[in-house]
């Protein structure tokens, strides 16, 4: 292989890549997705998600040939390969804005929500550096290597606890708010229940790059489907549970579903404020999937620019992502955009869809003239 | 070594900042509060009391109850334009930060509900990561809800925790906040909310006290107005036939004599009358009843007795709650749900009845049908003669 790099051993087992999918896919679920679909389809907002998990699950089996096509190299190699140098540098700038803005809003949200809910008076910034230098550390440190194992051991209690979360509030829950089925918001709704709230779901973008690290191809994507699997299954049964629990309406205000959720739950008017509990494990879970971002990123930025060492690469995007982070908030706008059309209508759709598609395609032909 | 401190160094830094030390509030920084309390003020202000608990005045158990003249708790209240500015203005008055996390009890005026309106209330409710959900609201009738929350309680050692109690063993739950929330929202339900109202309650041949007792329940319109009451008895009823009931007591007259039932596993069914006309509707209570009391003369051990008794009881619990029924109908808020039910079960018809459901409810035939199984008639047979 000779894109393999000097410090990064390429060795990612199948059962890490599960964990490492399904955590990264779950932290993104848990957000935004079922306020989005809410707000359009009501009580049919399950369906919209439904619909968006069955999207995303074909999105990532289509990304999934695309690189069992390009086996030997990562997205920046086989977008060279395929659409030439110059085109395909410049396609593969929009995966390194899109893994970018996945990075700030995460950790932007992370640390509004830490602001907002506990630590009051902590200063964002020391939160986010606290957040950065250790994925920064993690990522300089071990790379994928280091990211997989905290991702093998996060992961077991990061998808049990989340999962078991949907269980407690049995009292609470009144299967009739989610009638009547259909008749209320009609197909258009619900598909664009699912056309809003799809693109935050589950982010398969990152395969592209992660699936060169894998030590065996075959067992890995099967790995890939199921994380993905897993995180979809969450996503539905936690809209039905929120759907069950408040009712659509209520739903569709909350900004943090999950996170309420956890306030709700009061066991025999005892076990109660549980939140507390469940904060530590979502930081967890944003750890993961931000450091796979960034080594993405970083690695792919080493080789779009031949640069080898992507080490130093990551901890420079590591500072320029920690000034994003505290000077974006200033602007409302670009720190406040995830509803936004262009977004939700067309960039999303080109990086997860569009681009995906074409390689595929191309990769097809090439391979059919060379047989 | 130098390596070793250094690491041992930044650990410990990153272990302090990362813990939240920077943001640490020790409980003994920290006040309770327990209840609260919303008034009318002049000039559309809003009158929001605390009560907030005072630790060291709380009797342990291992001090024996003795009645001291200390309060354990404290009321203070503000005004302001709305709850936050209100209870910001309390808490520069106090040594320690106020946390809401274990509020029990919301207790809002009647003059309160009369002249603003309520819903502007919620926003903070729902938008505040602080508050919980899980307390109950209740309307205090007859006077301020901050005297309300000022009263001690006989048994309790706060009236807000008392006044939830007192619900909540009473077999009536549902009144969270977060229920509140949710039924305000729907198109097909309105809520139903506690009344309390202070009356002097002798409790010693010298003494008598002011106490808050349950005396009834707020019928709420659409935009939160109240649209008439119910006594506790048509309250509790009300409950069943809105499937939020968990226990009730009945007492009926039978056969010149009276008896008296408890009832449980209190369930009720909407449903649709022959046809498909979507306005008639047959609610239909289910329940199970244990005989508890009888002065009827009458052997109870007979099985003819027995079918007679419950055939008895179904009839005058149908009429009891007919009455009730009739009642809300009059006033036009729906309360039980059946907008709900017609919604879930006629979707599009219903699009065209949502709008004003209020008015349109008025004109729906609502007829009760008791169901109600006699499970036992106690551990004696025959009355004592």
């Amino acid at each position: 292989m000779n894109t393999e790099r000097k410090g990064c051993r390429v060795k990612v087992s199948g059962y890490q890549m599960f964990w490492m999918i399904s955590i990264s896919s779950m932290i993104m679920f848990s957000y935004l997705p079922i306020k989005l679909a809410a707000e359009k389809a009501h009580q049919d907002s399950w369906i919209s998600i439904l619909l968006g998990s069955m999207i995303m699950m074909a999105v990532t089996w289509l990304i999934l040939r695309v690189c069992k096509q390009n086996k030997e190299k990562t997205l920046v190699g086989f977008m060279k390969d395929l659409l030439g140098t110059l085109l395909g540098k410049i396609i593969v700038t929009v995966y390194f804005l899109h893994w970018f803005m996945q990075m700030s809003f995460l950790a932007k949200g992370t640390a509004d929500f830490h602001n907002l809910v506990i630590l009051h008076n902590t200063p964002m910034f020391v939160i986010l550096f606290c957040l950065i230098v250790l994925v920064a550390y993690a990522v300089y440190k071990g790379g994928i290597t280091a990211i997989s194992r905290c991702a093998e051991i996060i992961g077991p209690f990061f998808v049990t606890v989340l999962y078991v979360q949907l269980f407690l509030n049995p009292q609470d829950m009144d299967m009739k708010r989610i009638l009547p089925v259909y008749a209320d918001s009609g197909w258009f709704s619900i598909l664009e229940g699912a056309f809003r709230s799809f693109n935050y779901m589950v982010d398969p973008s990152i395969i592209l790059m992660l699936f060169f690290f894998a030590e065996n191809k075959q067992t890995v994507s099967r790995a890939i489907l199921w994380g993905t699997a897993v995180a979809m299954g969450w996503g539905v049964l936690a809209t039905l549970v929120v759907l069950f629990v408040t009712g659509p309406n209520l739903a569709a205000e909350m900004v943090y579903p999950v996170y309420s959720m956890t306030k709700f739950v009061s066991i025999l008017n005892f076990v109660q404020n549980i939140d507390a509990f469940y904060i530590p494990l979502w930081i967890f879970g944003a750890f993961i999937k931000v450091s796979v971002c960034l080594f993405i990123l970083s690695y792919g930025l080493s080789e779009w620019t031949g640069f080898k060492n992507w080490k130093l690469i990551g901890c420079i995007i590591a500072v320029i992502w920690l000034a994003f982070v505290i000077y974006s908030p200033h602007n409302i706008r670009i720190s406040n955009t995830l509803k936004n059309m262009l977004l939700i209508g067309f960039f999303y759709p080109v990086v997860y869809i569009g681009i995906p598609l074409i390689l595929w395609i191309i990769g097809s032909i090439k391979k059919h003239r060379r047989a | 070594m130098i390596r070793f401190v250094l690491l041992a160094c930044v650990s410990l830094t990153l272990a302090l900042i990362s813990s939240g030390c920077t943001d640490f509030v020790e409980p003994n920084q920290l006040a309770g509060v327990l209840g609260t309390a919303i008034d009318h003020g002049e000039d559309g202000m809003i009158e929001v009391s605390h009560q907030i608990v005072i630790p060291s005045q709380l009797e342990g158990p291992s001090k024996g109850g003795g009645s001291g003249n200390s309060n354990p708790f404290l009321v203070m209240s503000a005004t302001g334009q709305d709850v936050f500015q209100a209870t910001q203005k309390i808490q520069f008055k106090m040594s320690r930060r106020l946390i809401t996390n274990h509020r029990s009890i919301i207790a809002i005026s009647e003059e309160y509900f009369r002249r603003n309106d309520v819903r502007k209330l919620f926003d903070k409710l729902f938008r505040d990561p602080a508050n919980n959900l899980r307390d109950i609201i209740v309307l205090i009738k007859g006077s301020s809800a901050k005297e309300f929350i000022m009263l001690k309680h006989p048994i309790e050692s706060l009236s807000s925790i008392g006044a939830a109690k007192e619900l909540q063993i009473n077999g009536m739950s549902g009144f969270s906040s977060r229920q509140f929330l949710i039924d305000s929202f729907l198109k097909g339900s309105r809520p139903l909310i506690p009344v309390l109202q202070i009356e002097s309650l002798k409790r010693s041949p010298k003494k008598t006290d002011p106490t808050a007792l349950l005396s009834g329940f707020a019928v709420l319109d659409h935009n939160l107005k109240i649209k008439g009451l119910l006594d506790v008895e048509e309250g509790s009823g009300a409950l069943w036939m809105m499937g939020k009931g968990t226990y009730h007591g009945a007492t009926v007259p039978w056969k010149n004599g009276i008896v008296s039932l408890r009832l449980t596993q209190l369930h009720r069914r909407i449903s649709s009358a022959a046809g498909q006309d979507p306005k008639r509707i047959v609610l239909t209570v289910k329940a199970q009843a244990y005989l508890l009391e009888n002065s009827s003369q009458r052997d109870m051990s007979e099985a003819d007795n027995m079918v007679e008794l419950q055939k008895g009881i179904n009839e005058q619990i149908q009429k009891e709650l007919q009455g009730t029924i009739d009642k809300v109908q009059r006033w036009g808020p729906d309360v039980f749900g059946i907008g709900e039910y017609l919604h879930r079960q006629n979707p599009y018809w219903w699009k065209s009845q949502e709008d004003d459901w209020d008015e349109k409810f008025k004109n729906i035939d609502v007829s009760v049908k008791a169901d109600i199984l006699l499970r036992s008639t106690g551990v004696s047979g025959a009355p004592l003669k």
